[in-house]
């Protein structure tokens, strides 16, 4: 049986995204759909020329970066400690799983709305929304990482006079931190989604107040690239988050 | 279950005699009491059931045709080779961008309004649902497969047979994920631009800062959420017990 | 003590005419892919076989001899990279209806009933004029499993899944019998009781039936001849003919001739007896 090289996938692949990108370029050059509608990857391109050496560029990016950042680093600084503890000790966790299921059951950028009227239309509600999506699965993650750790390894640290303290930093730590680092990967998309959409709600700079302001304008090719910008550092936050995860399984495996 | 109706109501009630105690402002938190008041009010002026149609038709319209088509496409990918190459870095894409950044390119095409509501909760659900049906299709386990050639199983019998159903609890559970992404995309595609709708609703009154208002409607979403995960879970756990995992 | 081990050369170089022999195998060799293109992997490397109709053929020998592979090529779910398989004198191309394989893994479709699996066979052999639920339900009660018919097989033991394998694998009425290591991943003493209650049913028709497995206890039990395996590259390594008398019960495992046989393939299976390779022995 032929196996299909991974060549053979990543040249499948190419083409249809290079079969993708030529027929956008292509169907508005021959009148079959209105640029204004979709642009175009030469314009796409060509507006990226005009956007990038452009001050107030760096100075969007940088906002919108610092907010995810800085709420990104809050999730991970609260629900990770908060997600071991409450897998340890079984007390705390019945008494506040409920609600945080109920909170992960919920679209967490409902809570836009609030956030603003709490914190204005500044950094500080990106922030928060930034914060409230990464801390929650980050939080749930970390939990089952602990939950998900065989009694058995705990039984042979004890074993060999382990104390409490030997048993959390030598078993419970490194055995739930596939776990945790799967709640990271799942948290950066829903952080940088949060930014974004709180951006296009209500700001006063970023990338998405810049989305929202090139979509009032019809200016297509400009709205793209920042979406495209956008987009890009998404997926090349969860890919490498998706990389240091697979790292780690092999490590221990 | 117990300890979760205890959770609530501890919480319900730090937060309703905090307010009564002059420790927080209820401008920014409100109260349960008067959160239940406003609850009560639109229920009975009906703008609750209003909303909530709205919202609903909505969800049913974009997450329907989601299941429709992610299912029709994770099945395609998962059968051929080259479909799963060609829609692979679509797919990934769609799956690791924040799809709400295309939200003005949706209004330039559909206009304001619902339509633009329903193609972001299609476009959110649709992901997630066809990425678990192509990794549903790709774990079934090859002993079964084998087991059904040794008695001379056809194509068509392996894919009726054994993969089809071997592959419903990634494709369940796919589901239950994709509604989440759904009821997000309802509510966020409401709050940019609609003229009813929960999504809507909270928007309205965070403008006017009225937070008992807005929190009322939060609720309603939260319990929506709540309400359809575990139904899906509970679908979900029927099949757990039999569910061979990925891998 | 006396040595009952005679050699009988040429025994496995008789030439009888294919028609002759159940199952004949002819400088089979199965080769795997390695994976990341490492080269190919010889699992087994120019077999001959012959067997009988009517015979229970056991294969034994260490992991990684290919005993499997040998198995699933004479199933033909693995596709030779040379020699060939023949069944009733016919090349095997592919699964037949004369043949019906029971796994190690169980591979019972989890979504099924006990029932609906031992129909799994039937309905994809497009088994008709006769009402497969029935037919099923017979075969079900033969593994006595009568009262379990609506249980999913994840509610069951291990023995009790490979009941249902077995089931599923008899109900098609094939002619040949493979069956797979398929009580290595049960415990001891299950192992025994499958091998009794395989053997009692074996006995009711005789089909042909070649049984692969690492337990030397398990292989004298059920045989009538013995394959040993060696690796590699995986090949046979000498054939046993088995001069127990059956029926055979567990007490046939505490007799001087089956220790004797015992002694026999374990010096074998350590490589401790060179000169026999490809030979036939008879004891």
């Amino acid at each position: 049986m032929p196996i299909p090289s991974s060549k053979y996938r990543v040249l499948v692949s190419t083409i249809a995204v290079l079969v993708f990108l030529g027929i956008w370029e292509i169907a508005p050059r021959a009148g079959m759909v209105d640029p204004t509608f979709t642009s175009q990857p030469s314009r796409v391109f060509a507006a990226s020329l005009v956007i990038v050496p452009s001050g107030d560029f760096l100075h969007d990016v940088s906002v919108s970066l610092s907010e995810f950042a800085i709420g990104f680093a809050l999730a991970v600084g609260f629900g990770v400690p908060l997600g071991l503890l409450l897998g340890r000790f079984p007390v705390l966790r019945y008494l506040l799983d409920p609600p945080i299921m109920a909170i992960y059951a919920t679209p967490h950028l409902a809570l836009l709305p609030i956030f603003i009227v709490w914190l204005g239309i500044g950094m500080q509600s990106k922030i928060a929304v930034a914060f409230v999506g990464g801390v929650i699965p980050i939080l749930v993650n970390s939990m089952a990482g602990v939950r998900g750790v065989e009694r058995s390894w705990v039984t042979a640290a004890r074993s060999f006079c382990a104390r409490e303290w030997d048993v959390f930093v030598k078993v419970i730590l490194p055995a739930s931190l596939p776990g945790v680092v799967m709640g990271i990967r799942l948290g950066v998309s829903r952080a940088v989604l949060g930014v974004v959409v709180a951006e296009m709600y209500q700001s006063q700079a970023g990338v998405g107040n810049k989305i929202m302001l090139y979509g009032s304008e019809f200016r297509t090719d400009y709205l793209l690239f920042n979406v495209l910008l956008v987009s890009v550092f998404g997926f090349t936050a969860t890919w490498a988050v998706r990389a240091l995860e697979e790292k780690l399984w092999t490590a221990g495996k | 279950m117990l300890l979760g109706i205890v959770s609530f109501a501890a919480i319900l009630l730090v937060w309703e005699s905090v307010v009564r105690l002059g420790w927080a402002n209820p401008f920014f938190i409100s109260q349960p009491s008067a959160i239940a008041d406003s609850l009560s009010r639109a229920a009975r002026s009906g703008e609750l059931w209003n909303n909530l149609e709205v919202s609903l038709r909505e969800f049913a319209i974009g997450y329907g045709a989601s299941v429709v088509v992610g299912i029709l496409a994770g099945a395609l990918a998962g059968r051929f080779r080259i479909v799963e190459y060609v829609v692979d870095p679509f797919l990934w894409f769609l799956y690791s961008a924040p799809l709400i950044a295309f939200y003005p390119i949706f209004v330039l095409w559909f206009g304001l309004g619902v339509p633009t509501v329903i193609a972001i909760t299609f476009l959110l659900s649709v992901t997630q649902i066809a990425a678990n049906t192509l990794r549903g299709i790709q774990s079934v386990n090859p002993g079964l497969l084998r087991a059904a050639r040794s008695f001379g199983a056809s194509e068509r019998d392996l894919l009726w047979k054994v993969v089809l159903p071997a592959s419903v609890p990634m494709v369940i559970a796919g589901l239950r994920l994709g509604i989440g992404r759904a009821l997000m995309g309802v509510v966020v595609g409401e709050l940019f631009g609609a003229t009813a709708g929960l999504g809507f609703s909270i928007a309205y009154y965070g403008a006017l800062l009225k937070t008992t208002d807005m929190i009322a409607s939060v609720v309603v979403i939260v319990v929506l959420g709540v309400l359809c995960t575990q139904a899906l879970s509970a679908v979900e756990a029927r099949f757990d017990s039999w569910r061979t995992g990925p891998g | 003590m006396e040595t009952r081990i005679v050699l009988e050369p040429a025994m496995l170089q008789n030439q009888g005419s294919a028609a002759a022999s159940h199952i004949r195998v002819e400088g089979l060799t199965v080769a795997y892919q390695k994976p990341k293109a490492a080269g190919t992997l010889i699992a087994v490397s120019s077999a001959n076989l012959d067997i009988a109709r009517g015979t229970f053929v056991t294969i034994v020998g260490p992991s990684g001899c290919g005993k499997s592979s040998l198995l699933l090529a004479i199933a033909g779910l693995v596709q030779p990279a040379g020699g060939r398989v023949l069944v009733n004198g016919q090349p095997v191309s592919g699964p037949g209806r004369d043949r019906a394989v029971v796994f190690q893994d169980f591979a019972l479709m989890p979504w099924r009933t006990v029932l609906d699996n031992v129909r799994f066979g039937l309905e994809l052999q497009r088994w008709s004029g006769e009402d497969l639920t029935a037919r099923a339900r017979r075969y079900v009660e033969l593994v006595g499993l009568k009262g379990f018919e609506h249980y999913h097989p994840h509610q069951l033991s291990g023995g009790m899944q490979q009941r249902v394998g077995i089931a599923r694998a008899l109900a098609v009425d094939p002619e040949i019998l493979l069956l797979d290591e398929p009580f290595g991943s049960l415990d001891a003493q299950t192992r025994d009781e499958m091998g009794s209650e395989l053997l009692a049913i074996w006995e009711q028709n005789k089909k042909t039936a070649l049984f692969v497995t690492h337990g030397i206890d398990e292989a004298i039990f059920l045989a009538d001849q013995i394959v040993v395996m060696a690796r590699n590259p995986g090949r046979i390594s000498e054939i046993i003919t088995v001069d127990l008398p059956r029926p055979r019960t567990i007490e046939t495992m505490d007799s001087e001739l089956f220790i004797e046989y015992r002694r026999h393939i374990r010096a074998c299976l350590m490589g401790k007896v060179e000169q026999s390779c490809t030979q036939e022995r008879r004891f």
